[in-house]
């Protein structure tokens, strides 16, 4: 009884962890401009339009979360190996791998924009001085809280996956739903408020990015604080949902039927979000209407 | 060029017969390999976990770039990765369950799989409806096949189509379980030689590690069948399926005997 308390504890934990982790991770994808949607920041110049936009797509979002969270894992395991207390392990993984972060936000700037020099796009440098440093400050929550839920499935649960290995597997569904939630918010909403709300931006006006703000052009930090307001929160309900429910099906079920209690408890949440789904679908047709006549 | 622009060839997808049986050859003479050195039926299954992540990698509708612009329907991040994110989520679950048996070890790798997916596309839909005001709607069918929903009149101007209708969210969860489900099997497998040979917490390390490349192998291999973005089953390049899994087939049989080997000659 006492195991099943610790791990619903747990699985209370790891869900709210998961759900700061998801937000700050489309945050800082959004700030540092990572993703699907910087390929109009790169396009952008293409077509005429120089901006002030950070472009810093090191690689799609779940590789490179993939590989700052298994760091961060992979420094901390070692530390821990070493007696180090698991707070300072941590902090010192994490440490170590915004660092690495920060480092490849840089290379990925100065060469992305600089490969647009021949449209007339400049290296802004006070943009590499101010974004970089908001970019690593996000990836730090985002990594240090998917290391801490990976710690806890390693110690307290008892997992059978080291540290690192855990950090793989977390480290690219938190890439994975980050970018497959915010991507959207960021990329259609934020980047073409000059379009019509309500309806995807046309393939014609790609690359016509929004570039000037109320005051002067627009910043990256800018648009990081438009999608934190549901980009980011929907990311982090996304992944923490995963998570919690994850870890709540073979926590509480695992016991019952020889281990099918959690293969069935799964498969019910999994028709019971069908069903909402479905329902999302059905209201939006009915409310929004259609485009045209068929 | 954007994902929409590169369009496909004619027959950039039709099945090619003569690399095919090249293909499946090569993976025999490997096979018969693996049963000469005593792993074959491992060798096998772990093949069998290989073919199913390529099929169900061709389930899971990404939209890849267009879809983050609300161009194209499916999920905002490219096909490998979202599969791969899908199909290890399952791992997790699986390896968890390792020690309640074969078959609930499976049962939980595939549910693990599409309970990711299925809160994934959930989500995606959820953002583009309550967060852009755009209804779901496919570019590729004219009526949704399980909600019989029409297509076409949903579409904003200038677009393929936006969202996850309910078929490509079907298949995004039917895609998730058969990742877990292979992924998980490959583990299995895997951890059973190795713990023949070796201790056992080295046994989950090395059987995890291999796993999670051979999984993002298939998935990238996958990938290059699907050529940018896909709908999910509904989708013509669904049918180009076979290809994938035959390739899937020859490397995971090559990658798989690479991973035995480690043990047979040591």
């Amino acid at each position: 009884m006492q195991e099943i308390i610790i791990g619903i504890g747990v699985t209370a934990l790891a869900g709210a962890l998961a759900a700061v982790a998801g937000a700050a991770e489309d945050t800082e994808s959004n700030i540092g401009s990572q993703g699907d949607p910087n390929s109009q920041v790169q396009l952008a110049p293409q077509m005429g339009y120089t901006h002030r936009i950070y472009n810093k797509a090191v690689s799609g979002e779940p590789p490179a979360y993939t590989l700052w969270v298994t760091l961060a894992c992979g420094v901390a395991w070692a530390f821990l190996m070493m007696g180090m207390n698991a707070i300072l392990a941590i902090v010192l993984g994490t440490v170590l791998a915004t660092i690495v972060q920060g480092v490849y936000a840089t290379t990925a700037y100065l060469g992305r924009t600089a490969s647009l020099s021949k449209f007339g796009q400049p290296v802004f440098t006070d943009v590499l001085k101010s974004v970089t440093t908001v970019t690593m400050g996000h990836a730090f929550v985002a990594i240090f809280t998917t290391v801490v839920i990976c710690y806890l499935l390693a110690t307290v649960i008892g997992h059978p996956f080291s540290l690192p290995l855990l950090g793989i597997v977390w480290g690219l569904a938190l890439g994975a739903a980050g970018s497959a939630t915010g991507n959207p918010y960021y990329g259609k909403e934020r980047q073409y408020q000059n379009q019509k709300f309500g309806a995807g931006v046309p393939i014609s006006a790609s690359g016509n990015i929004v570039r000037y703000a109320e005051a002067g052009q627009r910043s990256s930090i800018d648009n990081g604080f438009f999608t934190a307001k549901f980009g980011g929160p929907a990311s982090g309900l996304c992944f923490g949902l995963i998570v919690f429910f994850e870890l709540w099906r073979t926590v509480l079920f695992e016991h019952y039927l020889a281990g099918w209690g959690a293969v069935i408890a799964g498969a019910v949440i999994i028709i019971i979000f069908m069903v909402i789904d479905r329902y999302v679908e059905k209201w939006a047709r009915e409310n929004y209407g259609p485009y045209t006549e068929a | 060029m954007s994902a929409i622009a590169a369009k496909a060839g004619a027959d950039a997808g039709a099945f090619q017969p003569v690399p095919s049986i090249i293909a499946l050859v090569l993976a025999i003479i490997v096979i018969a390999v693996g049963f000469v050195l005593g792993v074959g039926q491992t060798l096998c299954l772990i093949v069998l976990g290989a073919a199913l992540i390529a099929f169900g990698v061709h389930f899971v509708p990404v939209g890849g770039a267009p879809a983050a612009m609300g161009q194209a329907p499916g999920i905002a991040t490219g096909v490998p990765m979202l599969a791969a994110g899908a199909g290890l989520a399952g791992l997790f679950g699986g390896a968890w369950a390792a020690e309640l048996g074969l078959a609930v070890a499976l049962a939980g790798g595939a549910i693990g799989g599409a309970l990711m997916m299925a809160i994934t596309c959930l989500m995606v839909n959820m953002s583009y409806v309550f967060g852009m005001g755009i209804p779901p709607a496919s570019g590729k069918i004219e009526k949704d096949p399980l909600t019989g929903y029409t297509q076409p009149e949903f579409k904003s101007q200038g677009t393929e189509g936006h969202g996850l209708p309910f078929i490509s969210y079907v298949g995004g969860v039917i895609g998730g379980l058969l990742g877990g489900l292979g992924g998980t099997l490959i583990y299995l497998e895997l951890l059973a030689f190795y713990e023949a040979v070796m201790p056992a917490a080295d046994a989950v390390g090395l059987a995890g590690i291999l796993a999670v490349a051979m999984f993002l192998v298939i998935a990238v291999l996958a990938a290059y069948n699907i050529t940018g973005t896909i709908e999910g089953p509904h989708d013509p390049k669904f049918k180009r399926f076979p290809r994938a899994i035959i390739a899937a087939i020859l490397a995971s049989a090559l990658c798989g005997i690479l991973a035995l080997l480690l043990m047979v000659l040591a």
